[in-house]
């Protein structure tokens, strides 16, 4: 017996087949302050990921097994935070691959340390400059407002013919972009958006409700965080506003019916990422929310399905480190089943590059404190 | 809506955050008008507060009246064992108190952040609905804030003005070593203003529950309130807290109503910067002797 185990150690030892290699996989989020809601589902989808892969043995890229390790850094939803955390991921990790950076700002301040060091990451900001031409490494797996704005819209203005619609907005980097995209496309559908800003920390709208209110037949909050938009909704409701309420901006549901309540919530329209009849979707939010007991949102599930993609370019360039060649296969995944349906990328019109996801998306309407989808669309229509 | 119904809302708006910006302020100004500490994890108390009125009230079904009570005793008694642990060495140290005050506001902001999670939660109105009077809209929660805040600023005014404790309280502000030589123990003094600083602060987060959301996050913003308030009004005076919230939350409402919301937030910094420097003692603050 004792012969036996020993030449089985001395087999295994031998051919190395066993041992497997390390795939660092850095995050790059906000874990505390207001965005944490976003940034906890990025670090969910990698550490789903990260379980999936390592409870199933790891992943074959090359003639090498890997299982996946986590560096993870809070940028607290700061720009410079971010460019710390991009240092020490690149520098003192070694880290070749990034979920994030989260947030606009944060997504600018950090791309020329990425892209010089040639780390492929996976943003999720929503600004028109967090891809392009000169960032051969910078993927957005994330479908963002310049994207769906437009479709959406035109599907709203033939619904509910709005004439004057008021828009609120933080007024940093990613409310401006935001707004930016808001007006253009309200334009291409004969409405002049009137925008007003505030500061991001604000919690009372009341003021501002009260002027624009009176001014307004619809009102747009898209791009707020989904504790603004709640609370927006929340007090815009309070003062006795009927109308119809638009929030054309990331997959914000279960966290605004939080704040603002079912009844204020009541008949919001929302842009809906995910479709949970979708079947490969549904049976990810069902075991994630099973075993990490947290809900699934935007951010957490095309995080997800950005990793998916990745480790299939992996796989295609036979290689972790060699981030030139994966990112040229990367670009190649077109059609690929992920748990947001069938995913490529695109992008190469607007941002001279395709690292855009193109995935189809959704039209909610939230009834009883849940988005119930009322249109699909794709980067040209919603039906 | 007319002008003049726009102006009538938006001095109610402004009553309801200033009345919040007076019991944050009264409870930071007190803190550092007794203990000469500046207390940046007042905000903190002021989550704590809310999160526990949303427990009790929301989880547990308690009736509202003891939801709020549970809100400033659990606050009330956690500042009392706060003051002994940590504040009780720093008294008269202002460097030293605001740097731990500093660190207990992030020990206790995160502490939030891992037990509760960083999901906002919702909390029922304490009075559903809206009440409408010749074209104004207001909401029943915000005034029950504003009911409640008042009767909170009459019975403290009662107590530092009529009691005896009152009398201790503002004898140890005056002068600690005097006050000693009355008979008055500062030590005896300290863990009794401390606590019921940080109640106050509950009370504000008890009652704003409702009307906003909450989360860890929430007791930055009101701590920023505080500050900006006892900095117009003059750090330690309580009258000037009551003039300096209602002041602030009156020009926010009315920036923020018919200029922007970014101007209002402009126009308080603007304030602070023009009662520095003008009269850097507050508009009642009381003016230090020159050596």
């Amino acid at each position: 017996m004792k012969r036996h185990c020993l030449a089985a150690a001395i087999a295994v030892l031998a051919s190395g087949g066993a041992r497997s290699e390390t795939l660092l996989l850095g995050v790059n989020a906000t874990l505390s302050g207001g965005g944490a809601i976003w940034g906890e589902g990025m670090l969910g989808a990698a550490r789903a990921m990260a379980d999936r892969v390592n409870e199933g043995g790891g992943v074959k890229i090359g003639d090498k097994t890997y299982t996946i390790d986590l560096k993870v850094y809070d940028d607290r939803y700061r720009p410079q935070d971010a460019v710390t955390a991009m240092d020490r991921l690149i520098n003192d990790d070694g880290v070749k691959v990034v979920v994030g950076p989260m947030g606009s700002a944060s997504t600018v301040a950090t791309q020329a340390r990425s892209t010089e060091a040639k780390v492929i990451t996976l943003t999720m900001g929503f600004t028109p400059k967090a891809i392009g031409s000169a960032l051969p490494y910078a993927f957005r797996p994330t479908i963002t407002t310049t994207e769906f704005t437009g479709p959406q819209l035109a599907w709203v203005g033939a619904k509910l013919s709005p004439k004057r619609v008021r828009a609120l907005l933080p007024n940093d980097e990613t409310g401006q972009s935001v707004g930016a995209s808001q007006k253009e496309a309200y334009k291409a559908i004969g409405v002049d958006l009137q925008l007003d800003f505030f500061d991001r920390e604000r919690v009372d709208f009341v003021p501002v409700l009260t002027r624009i209110l009176s001014q307004s037949d619809v009102l747009e909050i898209g791009g707020n965080s989904p504790t603004t938009a709640g609370l927006i909704i929340k007090q815009a409701r309070e003062l006795g506003y009927k109308g119809p309420i638009l929030v054309t901006g990331g997959d914000v549901t279960a966290e605004l019916v939080k704040v603002s309540g079912k009844q204020a919530a009541e008949g919001t329209y929302v842009h809906l990422p995910l479709d949970s009849g979708y079947a490969e979707t549904a049976g990810y939010i069902r075991d994630f929310e099973a075993k990490y007991r947290k809900p699934v949102n935007g951010h957490n599930a095309f995080s997800f399905a950005g990793l998916q993609m990745l480790l299939e370019a992996m796989k295609r360039a036979g290689s972790v480190s060699d981030t030139t060649r994966i990112a040229a296969e990367l670009e190649k995944v077109s059609a690929f089943p992920t748990i947001v349906g069938k995913a490529g990328w695109t992008g190469r019109e607007r941002y001279g590059i395709d690292h855009q996801i193109d995935v189809p998306f959704y039209i909610g309407q939230i009834r009883d404190g849940v988005a119930v989808k009322v249109a699909t669309c794709s980067y040209k229509s919603c039906e | 809506m007319g002008l003049g119904t726009v102006v009538a809302q938006t001095i109610v708006n402004g009553l309801m955050v200033g009345m919040i910006y007076v019991l944050m302020a009264i409870g930071f100004t007190l803190v550092f008008g007794i203990m000469r500490i500046v207390n940046f994890a007042h905000g903190e108390f002021y989550m704590i507060g809310a999160f526990v009125f949303a427990i009790v009230f929301d989880s547990l079904g308690v009736p509202v009246a003891v939801s709020i009570l549970a809100a400033v005793i659990v606050v009330g008694l956690s500042g009392v064992v706060v003051e002994r642990a940590i504040f009780r060495p720093f008294t008269g140290d202002e460097l030293n108190g605001m740097i731990a005050s500093l660190g207990l506001a992030l020990i206790l902001q995160n502490g939030a952040l891992l037990v509760l999670g960083p999901s906002p939660r919702s909390v029922p109105a304490i009075v559903d609905g809206t009440v409408s009077m010749a074209g104004l809209v207001f909401s029943l929660s915000r005034m029950t804030v504003i009911g409640v805040g008042a009767v909170a600023i009459l019975a403290l005014y009662l107590l530092v003005v009529h009691t005896q404790f009152g009398r201790a309280m503002r004898a140890v502000a005056q002068d600690p070593e005097i006050a000693l030589v009355q008979g008055i123990r500062p030590e005896r003094v300290y863990p009794i203003a401390f606590a019921l600083g940080v109640a106050l602060a509950a009370l504000a987060g008890a009652l704003m529950a409702p009307v906003l959301s909450v989360s860890p996050f929430i007791g930055l913003t009101p701590t920023l309130k505080a500050f900006i308030v006892v900095v117009i009004g003059g750090l330690g005076s309580i009258p000037g807290a009551v003039l300096g919230g209602l002041l602030l939350g009156l020009i926010e409402s009315a920036a923020g109503t018919f200029l922007s919301a970014v101007v209002a937030d402009i126009a308080q910094f603007v304030i602070v910067i023009a009662v520095v420097l003008l009269r850097p003692w507050g508009l009642l603050g009381k003016k230090e002797r020159e050596a």
